[in-house]
């Protein structure tokens, strides 16, 4: 279904909410009130591990003003079993017994006025037993710390029915890779590398904080939220609630971006209990200091050997990944497993064990974030490659393109490659960086180096997209799907693919806000699974609604082939300007479930994603101070839906991980987060973009993708962070394994090696 | 944040009169940028809070007197005084500091008297002025005083103002020939607040250094002079060696701690490196004529 000429796939349209985002007038649901609502405001434990022992309100129930005072025993007298979450039901709407993470919300006051509310959470009183807490992953394999007495698997994903968890450790999930005999590969090596990498724990900072509105009254609860994920928040409402999914609705906005903060449950369920206890709507919106508690990004620790042959052929890997998922699973066991299983690289590599574990501590929850897992995983397993290449004397491209995974192999997980470019993405960078062109080194102390990272992703697998696409009397059309347009531009691509295959005005297409009344069932908005899925449900309801117009056209005597404009057809069929033609579809793409023992699947994945970085910096070899001076990022994003929109997805990836690798760190001391600000969390700013990036994709088709497309939201992120540590690694011969890199690390490691080492203090 | 009370007086002498030496509930407010963060996370919380932003005009100018002393407002913004033609005039190091303090957005709001009165460690004109041997005009309900820039700060958000004092105007002496440069270093985002600023101000005697003033906000407590470093490079020949002198002093004298921007020892560095590059900068100047 690839190729051939298409009229509005494949072209730069402008996005659809562009100008009313641009002119302030895009309507987000942080901006929303409703008649007679009350503002909530949380109460956080200060402490990261401990039990309640009792929580006086008397005083902030005392303040004038205050509507209600709620703990989670009053949320547990309306809801019995106050728990949620997407693989496990481990997460209380309001702490229930015992507080597992500092931020964690403990009780709530409702107020008409949203100071009072504040002021009076301040005044409510928590007396803790403070409990010993953990917060290394590495750590919490074996600690005595035991974040959770007991774990209560959710069963609700097709891919994470085997989740049990391991009672009386912190262990909620453990995924193993078989594939080959790695040992064997090891016993047989020529030269044998071993490191340990590790990342730090940052957040999405979407600029629209978290926030939902609920409205329950009698039988229904409507909540408008700003989630990536209606249909899950309904399902898991409902669930909650002991109601049919037809008595929950979910509506959303645009939102002001999400990155994977705003999947599954976040403010819902509280505001939803909230609304049921207080019998008046209720608004919970958090601030940007308060994301900090509520969902991160994986802090991670990877231990990363290789088995090499004495040609220079990576004969054997093994992984070891420990996943800090936090004091709540979220999704983070899925990041474990998926992410998990591509941890040896995008290399053709016969022999890989891979251990991957996601582990409960007393953090903030971890779960998904741009890139899933994949970035840090990346990170490992660039920089080990760079390494083991530099060590053995070989070109770093020249190394990785004799190891590439190719087409027609099997990767890891036993599933054959098809349509993964790896290779021409890689050649891609190393054209666009004249790869084999003498470099300026610099001189004195600004040394310049350059390097290279690539990485890839297995979409998630098996889910389902619904949409329905109405084709009204006028000729116009509305599509109606539950994909959720976050700032990606999605709600173009679907017009665009809908105005395809009816061979409509993209300026006659409508594309409705999610809103679960309406628009049909959708897994969620992640994962970069949009346009694949959604897009392939699209086109298949465009598809239905066409056919229908076309068996309407015979039934009125059109003949066939017939131009006639549709207003034209409908007046024939209804004698009026009248009826509608409603097209709908359902698609899952084909999927065979891993072997819980070895990880293998022959079909593990609809699409692969892949993404490669190329940066040139310079050293200040007296501060440590980097400038990037260039970022070259290429992806295989299959043909895109709309190349410029695909263009700013990478850039806007690369930039977010960028941030990540150097500035951005969530901060813990004695078991406190001593920066959530973004006063002290540093995202970057226009300053700290390279001098020159450039974005780009290879010419590719995924054959089983909506016109040769498949998702782009995640691949710009995945080669940034080794890029950038194996540019320092050839400017000045020293190597950071931990991110972020800063200038201070990269100082210390310049003194360490001149041995000079830097003092502590 | 708590609701509070607002005053918009027309006059600074009305704003004074509404200070209350004993209230520390009642603060004035002039671009609010400090004001709000510290009341976003309740570090702050006013009852009252005088808003300057009605007090006569020339509170927000900039103009040089017949001696060619520069006056700046207290209710100046900081965008207004980059945009200044008077102050690059008298003083260019002013405007250079400025382009990379915070952003334009902040620059657009915050004023000189805010920042100064601020007493945050972590700004970047403190040295810069103190370098230049600038001094600040303070009102109080007893009558006017003059005080020295290098004197006004006391400690973390302290200074020598009291409760009901507000900063009228700054004053930068007539520079003569004398020539100054900033180095600031962030070691977070470019945009964040400094880790490090160095404010160099010397008298050139040909290949000599005649007399100078050296300041460092950021990394020490509060913004101060750094007489040591003053001492090595007084006339001293603008040579190698002496920057590194200067360095060398610099990271001797200043006193300096480990926090979110940097350990101790690493900050030690950036001030042995970035006062000899201040100083390398305003021999290239001297030699290139550009200031
Ligand atoms: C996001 C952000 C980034 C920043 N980054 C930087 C940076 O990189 N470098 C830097 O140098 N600064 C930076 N700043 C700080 C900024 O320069 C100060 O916030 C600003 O100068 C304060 O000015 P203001 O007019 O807003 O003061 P306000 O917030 O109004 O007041 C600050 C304090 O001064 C008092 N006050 C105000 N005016 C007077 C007066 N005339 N007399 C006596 N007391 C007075 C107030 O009571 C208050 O205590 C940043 C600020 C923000 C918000």
């Amino acid at each position: 279904m690839a190729g051939g000429s298409t009229t509005t796939v494949g072209h730069s349209y402008p996005r659809m909410e562009g100008r009313a985002k641009v002119t302030g007038r895009a309507e987000y649901i942080y901006n929303m009130r409703l008649p007679s609502m009350l503002h909530a405001k949380v109460h956080r434990s200060p402490i990261s591990h401990g039990r309640i022992l009792s929580i006086d309100t008397s005083e902030a129930s005392a303040m004038p003003g205050v509507h209600h005072v709620i703990t989670g025993e009053d949320v547990k007298k309306v809801l019995p079993e106050p728990y949620y979450g997407p693989a496990f039901h481990d997460q209380p709407i309001l702490a229930l017994d015992k507080v597992r993470h500092f931020g964690e919300p403990v009780a709530v006051v409702l107020a008409t006025d949203p100071h009072i509310a504040e002021t009076a959470a301040q005044r409510i009183v928590v007396d803790y037993e403070e409990l010993p807490a953990v917060f290394d992953e590495v750590e919490a394999l074996t600690s005595d710390v035991i974040v959770h007495e007991e774990l209560k698997p959710a069963g609700t994903f097709a891919d994470l029915k085997h989740l049990a968890g391991k009672r009386d450790t912190n262990i909620a999930l453990d995924y193993h890779l078989q594939h080959g005999d790695a040992d064997k590969a090891f016993a047989d090596a020529e030269h044998v590398f071993e490191h340990t990498f590790r990342t730090q724990q940052t957040m999405h900072t979407p600029f629209e904080p978290m926030v939902a509105l609920a409205d329950v009254r009698n039988d229904h609860a409507t909540v408008y939220s700003s989630t990536q994920g209606p249909s899950f928040v309904r399902f898991e409402l409902a669930r909650l609630l002991g109601w049919p999914e037809s008595n929950v609705r979910i509506k959303t906005a645009h939102l002001g971006g999400g990155f994977g903060a705003k999947v599954y449950v976040k403010v819902e369920a509280l505001a939803m209990a909230l609304s049921l206890i207080a019998h008046r709507p209720v608004r919970v919106a958090l601030t940007m200091e308060e994301q900090f508690y509520t969902i991160t990004k994986h802090p991670s620790t990877f231990r990363i050997q290789s088995a090499v042959d004495k040609d220079g052929k990576v004969i054997g890997r093994k992984c070891e990944v420990w996943w800090n998922g936090g004091a709540y699973a979220d999704i983070g066991p899925r990041v474990t497993q998926k992410s998990g299983f591509t941890a040896a690289g995008p290399y053709d590599i016969d022999n890989v064990a891979i251990d991957s574990y996601a582990l409960y501590t007393n953090r903030p929850p971890a779960g998904a974030l741009r890139g899933f897992g994949i970035p840090q995983l990346v990170w490992a397993y660039e920089s080990h490659t760079d390494i083991i290449a530099r060590e053995l004397g070989i070109d770093p491209i020249a190394f990785r393109k004799q190891n590439i995974l190719r087409n027609g192999r099997p990767q890891a997980v036993g599933t054959i490659v098809k349509d993964g470019e790896f290779e021409a993405v890689l050649d891609g960078v190393a054209e666009r960086m004249n790869w084999n062109r003498p470099f300026d080194k610099g001189s004195g102390t600004k040394l310049r180096g350059r390097g290279v990272g690539l990485g890839f992703k297995a979409s998630i697998s098996p889910t389902t997209s619904s949409a329905i696409v109405s084709v009204n009397a006028d000729g116009s059309c509305i599509v109606y799907c539950s994909t959720v347009d976050m700032g990606q531009g999605s709600d173009t691509a679907m017009a665009q693919i809908a105005s395809e295959v009816l061979d409509i005005p993209i300026e006659k297409i409508r594309v409705v806000n999610p809103d679960t009344d309406v628009t049909p069932y959708d897994m969620s908005t992640l994962g970069s699974r949009s346009t694949f899925h959604m897009g392939h449900a699209v086109r298949l309801a465009a598809g239905d609604a066409r056919d229908k117009l076309h068996a309407m056209a015979e039934e009125v005597g059109m003949p066939e082939g017939s131009n006639a404009p549709l207003p034209e057809l409908f007046i024939r069929k209804f004698g009026m300007r009248a009826g509608a033609i409603v097209g709908s579809a359902n698609y899952i793409p084909e999927f065979s479930p891993p072997n819980y023992d070895t990880g293998q699947s022959t079909n593990a994945t609809p699409f692969w994603m892949i993404g490669a970085t190329g940066a040139e910096v310079e050293v200040d070899t007296e501060t440590g101070q980097l400038t990037i001076l260039r970022l070259v990022n290429v992806c295989d994003i299959g043909t895109p839906i709309n190349p410029i929109v695909v263009e700013t997805q990478i850039s806007g990836a690369a930039v977010m991980q960028l941030g990540f690798t150097l500035t951005e760190n969530m901060v813990i001391e004695n078991g406190q987060l001593t920066n959530p600000s973004l006063a002290d969390y540093k995202i970057p700013g226009f300053f700290d973009m390279p001098d020159t990036m450039e974005n780009g994709y290879i010419d590719a088709v995924q054959e089983n993708g909506p016109f040769g497309a498949k998702g782009a939201g995640e691949s710009g992120t995945f080669g940034v962070s080794p890029a950038i540590a194996n540019a320092i690694d050839d400017a000045v011969g020293v190597r950071i394994s931990e991110m972020p890199i800063t200038a201070e690390a990269v100082f210390r490691a310049l003194r360490e090696k001149q041995g000079k080492p830097l003092e502590e203090n | 944040m708590s609701p509070f009370e607002l005053s918009e007086p027309q006059t600074l002498q009305d704003a004074v009169a509404m200070l209350d030496a004993s209230d520390t509930g009642i603060r004035p407010i002039a671009g609010g940028t400090a004001v709000m963060l510290m009341m976003k996370t309740g570090i702050f919380q006013p009852d009252r809070l005088i808003s300057l932003r009605g007090i006569e005009s020339r509170y927000s100018e900039v103009s040089v007197d017949d001696a060619g002393d520069l006056h700046i407002g207290a209710m100046t913004p900081l965008r207004r005084l980059e945009k200044s033609e008077e102050a690059a005039q008298a003083a260019p190091v002013i405007r250079r500091a400025l382009r990379r303090l915070s952003n334009v957005r902040v620059r657009n709001v915050a004023t000189l008297g805010g920042h100064l009165a601020h007493g945050d460690p972590h700004l970047d004109l403190p040295p810069v002025l103190i370098a230049l041997g600038a001094r600040a005009l303070i009102v109080g309900a007893s009558g006017e005083r003059v005080i020295e820039i290098e004197d006004l700060f006391r400690g973390y958000l302290e200074t020598a103002l009291a409760p009901d004092e507000l900063i009228a105007e700054v004053v930068v002496p007539a520079q003569g020939t004398r020539r100054a440069t900033y180095m600031k270093h962030t070691t977070r985002s470019a945009d964040d607040w400094p880790a490090l600023g160095i404010a160099v101000s010397l008298e050139l005697n040909g290949d000599e250094v005649g007399s100078a003033r050296v300041a460092i906000g950021a990394a020490t407590d509060t913004p101060r002079r750094l007489k040591s470093v003053e001492a090595a490079l007084a006339g001293k020949a603008l040579a190698d060696e002496t920057m590194q002198a200067a360095g060398d002093a610099a990271a001797a004298e200043a006193e300096v701690h480990s926090d979110a921007r940097g350990s101790a020892a690493y900050k030690r560095e950036l001030i042995r490196v970035f006062t000899r590059r201040a100083v390398r900068q305003i021999m290239e100047m001297g030699t290139g004529g550009a200031v």
